[in-house]
């Protein structure tokens, strides 16, 4: 399947987001993005990289259109996004999959929702879960499997709405390390197959160099934009590549401390 | 690997435990009741389990003990269905608009803590003598436990499934149909559970309303003519039954909801 994108190079514009929020007391204001600014282009993976709790969630829900920007706007392929969309689709931390519905039912949710026959969306679902290597457990629910295994059921869901723009919320956050690594591999096999634009939100190095196109290397709180790095190593990426080695060091040497 | 013996004693030792326990009870009681003078108002526990099991063939007042039962099932039943109807959809309402909640949430916290019992004379001016008043009491009487849960449940519906669910294209119905109900289901069979056990509860008060049949009935006629083996027999009957409904709304509700089952796998 080819992206819904055609031969527009931005797909998302990012104009010159800040967002603040009122402090927990109430007498003022926190600002937590300042004047973020970036596009993203068609098929790219991006990655917005730094430390800790630096509202990168919050960026990207901006992005999503599920909280709005205090000023600034997004622009989603020349329209500007006020709402959720399907032509968006979100991978997230802690994998919000419906737990009441199988692996089927979440994968054929969206298709469901905007109204699709039955073979129609059986066919789009049975393609994703067979894509994320999960055939087989159509009809396992979320609670029966492992946190890895529940990341693919998300990836598959947010697939099956054939969006132009993927967003991933630090999707492997809570996997321990080695199922991590798999991880990492299999979104790469995956977004090879199915090129999306991704924008992929994480505070771990290795996972950043090891998917990125691009890497917006963000700073701490209020979070600006504090460089940018162009990553054209070949796939697949090595975490020991002497290249990789020297990005790796470089790219930490130049991020905030998290508190 | 452990013998089939010992995983046939480990498997059923909280039964036997429980057998154990239930017989020692029946057993002091017994004792109690003959040879001691608490017998005076303590009917031993052989004379209320023989009573018990004769009035299966045997008519107590106008009906046999099934029929007792069927007919304060059937006062039951009708008020829980309608307390599930009324209670779901209110709570829902209270929990998903805040003007609903605004308007109704403070009154029904007022009538709340009153009684069921306490209705009585009200229900008799308002309904009758007849079974109306009846439904009415047990309806208050499961009526909140259902309402309050649903809209517990519908207050703690995820805002990342909420919002996951918007960004798949579902509209504000959809999110309504397809995530809060769903999600609020193991909270509505919780209220569900405490509900049917407080609805049969409240049997005995709805009874005492002018009645000729039913559990709470021989209660109540028990009590008018003294005969404490009738009114030990009228407990013993709400006992089982009242277990048995418990235990088939919980066999329910695994079946109907299995992915929550599962949870923590």
């Amino acid at each position: 399947m080819e992206s819904a994108a055609g031969n527009i190079a931005d797909v998302l514009k990012c104009s010159h987001i800040s967002k603040e929020f009122d402090s927990f007391d109430g007498t003022g204001k926190n600002l937590v993005l300042e004047d973020i600014d970036f596009s993203v282009k068609d098929n790219e993976f991006l990655v917005l990289f730094g430390p800790g709790q630096c509202g990168k969630t919050t960026l990207l829900n901006i992005l999503a259109g599920l909280e709005s920007p205090t000023k600034g706007e997004v622009v989603d392929h020349g329209k500007k996004v006020t709402a959720p969309a399907p032509e968006r689709g979100v991978v997230y931390q802690k994998t919000a999959l419906f737990p009441w519905l199988t692996v089927m039912g979440n994968v054929e949710f969206g298709p469901k929702v905007r109204g699709f026959k039955k073979e129609e969306r059986k066919k789009i679902a049975d393609h994703y879960i067979d894509l994320v290597g999960l055939k087989g457990f159509e009809k396992s629910y979320p609670s029966q499997l492992s946190g890895g295994m529940r990341q693919r059921v998300g990836i598959a869901r947010a697939y099956s709405n054939n969006p132009s723009l993927m967003l991933m919320d630090e999707p492997f956050g809570h996997l321990d390390a080695q199922t991590r690594y798999m991880m990492e591999e299999e979104l790469q096999r995956i977004w090879q197959k199915e090129k999306r634009a991704v924008v992929f939100v994480t505070n771990n190095i290795e996972e950043a160099l090891f998917l990125a196109d691009r890497i917006i290397l963000m700073t701490n709180c209020p979070s600006k934009i504090k460089k940018e790095y162009i990553i054209d190593l070949p796939h697949p990426r090595s975490y020991v590549d002497p290249e990789f080695l020297r990005l790796r060091r470089e790219i930490t040497e130049n991020m905030d401390k998290s508190m | 690997m452990e013998s089939k013996t010992s995983r046939f004693m480990r498997k059923n030792m909280a039964a036997f435990m429980t057998i154990v326990a239930f017989m020692s009870l029946l057993l002091v009681w017994e004792l109690v009741a003959r040879f001691t003078n608490a017998g005076m108002f303590l009917p031993p526990a052989s004379e209320i389990i023989s009573k018990f099991v004769e009035s299966f063939t045997v008519p107590i007042g106008k009906h046999r003990m099934l029929v007792h039962i069927g007919v304060s099932l059937y006062r039951v039943g009708v008020a829980f269905i309608f307390a599930t109807i009324a209670g779901i959809f209110l709570g829902v309402s209270m929990g998903y608009s805040k003007t609903v909640e605004a308007i109704i949430k403070p009154i029904f916290e007022f009538i709340r803590p009153i009684p069921p019992l306490a209705w009585i004379p009200m229900s008799i001016l308002w309904f009758g003598l007849g079974d109306q008043s009846k439904f009415f009491i047990i309806f208050l009487g499961c009526f909140c436990f259902i309402t309050v849960n649903t809209y517990d449940g519908t207050k703690n519906v995820d805002h990342v499934l909420l919002g996951a669910a918007r960004m798949l294209g579902a509209s504000e119905r959809q999110v309504f149909f397809r995530v809060v109900l769903p999600s609020s289901i193991p909270y509505i069979f919780a209220g569900l559970q405490i509900a049917i056990t407080a609805g049969w509860s409240a049997v005995v008060g709805a009874e005492m309303v002018r009645s000729d049949e039913g559990v709470g009935w021989l209660i109540v006629m028990g009590m008018t003519n003294g005969n404490t083996v009738q009114i030990m027999v009228g407990m013993l009957a709400i006992g089982i039954v009242g277990y048995i409904l418990a235990t088939a709304m919980a066999k329910l509700e695994g079946r109907l909801c299995i992915w929550n089952q599962q949870q923590g796998i």
